[in-house]
């Protein structure tokens, strides 16, 4: 049911699930602006049931920060 | 209101939007005092799902003030058909918002006042030099307070000055035909503060919006969007058991079904009066319901706490008939298209068969589930009903309805036509445009699409532009008859090109009044007025659309001829007029 973190960001950010990696990040994805970034952001907490704080939020630069901070697999 | 989709999903489908079956269209200007990301987006997502192509125009990050009062900004050089200023408390009170007690209780009155008519001014600019409409947001009264519980004893305090605000704006810009205010603070407090403000979204980005929230305030502005194309429905349509009452007459009983009293009972009663409000504003209602005729009537004639009269429906189809036949035939009788009808029904397998034939009808599920009469379901179906303004013939649309149902059954009594419309003793008043009929004009420009020549949509400024232009004629025609008063119910236009020749710019009837030669009467009137003048030909157009099939031989019928794309006639021809009318 529940989804991955690489489909909620290839859905986010509208790219092939296939292109994204732990490190993918603004420098490899050009959607990656920091408006996307928040919409990511807050859709991973919904559906992961998480919350960053804001400083997490801000050390955020990588898919695999997200996995990182947040503990999903 | 239905549950919204992600945020992401609409940013997604828009970079998908293709606008190829687009019917209107639409130019929608955004100005915000914070980030709001994402609305553009999504509302060009529900533009495209109600076939409206809309081009949108986003200022830069709280850049308002600027691009309202710079004459040269790129905000006039889009040229809006709308405007959406949406800015909140904190845009407006500045560094008051959290320290308003920093200053006397006087000092915070006059800063309101200062500051409510800058931005009275700032509104009125921005329709000044455009031809926009402008829809401006009211100021969401926090529940925060710098002072806590002390915050009701302070004169004059935080809370008091935004509803001051609130309260300026709402007088100060009333009178402004072209200025619309969103009710944002009602948004808030639909959705609680804390799902729309999130202070994590607030530090980030200045979003006081949240994500999460954007899709629903997308849907409530595209309410206006609807409203200025004129795509606001007209009738509802509702099925029975389990949606105006309780339980099933059939089997339950006129005893048995919920109607008032009891819990469940109590909100089909409030729902009827929900249903009951908006149809003393002007939406029809109607009945198409699988039941017996005799159990269902006696329910709606005789039941004690029935609110909806057997009157309030303009037309009832209670049998056992096909639900898609029986929604054709209301669709004939009240002469309303059916993309002007919502469905309202409890059954989901109705919802679908009816939809899956007739696509046009937008329909609404009632939930059993959930409480019968929530605010939901309310929202969902005035939703459909969107008007900027309502008019008199609004209000009393229902009784001309009901006076219509009167004259076909004189009709059927009669039998031959002639006579009939003898016995209606029609008469026809001719009115020039002013105050009490540009919004009525409008309207009927915005939504008579069947007997309608050009199918030519104009705003109130429009109308108002063109009536007081010396080489234009802007008229409209009030119908009475022996049944009552239709209200204004044709309208013209008429250029004045030069000083042989006038051309009919606009020529349209409600349908309610088709079929009766007054078309007939007020071109002749229109001709007349040109011999009058001297003039020696008068012409116009048929521009034919989907729906106006109806007027489509009506110069070739009155004695036009055909000339190139337009409809001619030579004033000095004879014309027959309708001997059944009274014009005046």
């Amino acid at each position: 049911m529940s989804k991955t973190l690489f489909q909620i960001v290839s859905e986010v950010m509208n790219i092939p699930i296939e292109k994204i990696s732990d490190s993918s990040g603004p420098e490899s994805i050009p959607e990656w602006d920091s408006f996307n970034m928040f919409v990511l952001l807050a859709e991973i907490e919904k559906e992961f049931n998480v919350n960053f704080s804001l400083e997490e939020t801000l050390q955020i630069k990588t898919v695999g920060d997200f996995r990182k901070k947040s503990g999903v697999v | 209101m239905s549950d919204e989709e992600k945020l992401s999903s609409y940013i997604t489908k828009s970079k998908l939007i293709h606008n190829s079956n687009s019917e209107k269209k639409i130019r929608i200007a955004i100005l915000g005092g914070f980030t709001l990301n994402g609305l553009e987006e999504t509302m060009r997502v529900k533009c495209d799902e109600k076939k409206i192509q809309c081009t949108t125009y986003v200022s830069a990050y709280n850049q308002y003030n600027q691009e309202i009062l710079d004459e040269k900004s790129q905000l006039y050089k889009f040229s809006p058909d709308i405007t959406f200023l949406i800015i909140d408390s904190r845009n407006a009170l500045g560094k008051f918002f959290l320290n308003p007690y920093s200053i006397s209780s006087e000092e915070r009155k006059q800063f309101v006042e200062d500051k409510s008519n800058e931005i009275i001014n700032l509104a009125k600019e921005l329709v000044k030099k455009s031809k926009s409409k402008l829809v401006i947001s009211n100021f969401n009264i926090p529940s925060y307070s710098p002072i806590g519980i002390g915050e009701v004893q302070e004169e004059f305090g935080l809370h008091d000055m935004i509803r001051s605000l609130n309260e300026n704006i709402k007088i100060g810009l009333r009178s402004e035909p072209e200025i619309i205010i969103y009710d944002l603070n009602s948004f808030v407090t639909a959705f609680g503060e804390q799902k729309v403000f999130s202070y994590k979204q607030f530090f980030y980005g200045d979003i006081r919006i949240s994500l999460d929230c954007i899709p629903y305030l997308a849907e409530e502005l595209i309410g206006y969007v609807t409203a200025v194309l004129g795509l606001s429905k007209k009738c509802i349509v509702l099925d029975l058991d389990n949606t105006l009452w309780g339980g099933i007459i059939g089997e339950d009983g006129f005893e048995g079904i919920k109607l008032g009293d009891d819990p469940v009972g109590k909100s089909y009663v409030e729902f009827q009066h929900n249903l009951l409000a908006l149809n003393q504003r002007g939406i029809l209602l109607a009945i198409n319901s699988k039941n017996n005729f005799d159990d269902a009537i006696q329910v709606i004639k005789d039941h004690p706490n029935m609110v909806l009269k057997e009157d309030n429906f303009s037309c009832i189809r209670i049998n056992w008939n096909d639900k898609v036949v029986n929604m054709k035939e209301i669709s004939d009788e009240l002469n309303i298209g059916l993309d002007s009808m919502v469905f309202v029904d409890d059954d989901p397998a109705n919802i679908e068969y009816v939809s899956s034939n007739l696509p046009e009808i937008s329909s609404i599920h009632m939930p059993t589930e959930q409480c019968h009469n929530n605010s939901k379901s309310i929202r969902a179906i005035s939703s459909f009903f969107n008007v900027l303004k309502i008019t008199n013939e609004d209000k009393t649309r229902n009784k001309m309805y009901l006076e219509q149902r009167k004259r076909s059954e004189l009709k059927t009594q009669v039998g031959n036509l002639e006579e009939f419309l003898k016995q209606m003793n029609i008469s026809v008043h001719i009115k020039n445009a002013d105050n009490f009929t540009i919004p009525r004009i409008s309207q009927l420009t915005l939504k008579t699409n069947q007997f309608n020549l050009t199918t030519r949509r104009y705003q109130e400024q429009d109308i108002r532009k063109f009536s007081q232009n010396s080489e234009k004629i802007v008229g409209c025609a009030q119908i009475q008859d022996k049944f009552g008063d239709n209200g204004i119910t044709g309208a013209y236009i008429v250029n004045k090109d030069n000083e042989q020749q006038w051309t009919i710019d606009t020529f349209l009837l409600s349908c309610r009044v088709i079929g009766r030669g007054i078309e007939d009467g007020i071109l002749c009137h229109i001709i007349e007025k040109a011999r009058k003048d001297g003039i020696s030909q008068v012409r116009g157009e048929y521009i034919k659309t989907q729906k106006n099939q109806p007027a489509e031989n009506f110069f070739k019928n009155f004695g036009f001829k055909k000339e190139g794309d337009f409809w001619v006639f030579d004033t000095k021809n004879q014309f027959k007029k309708p001997e059944h009318l009274v014009i005046s």
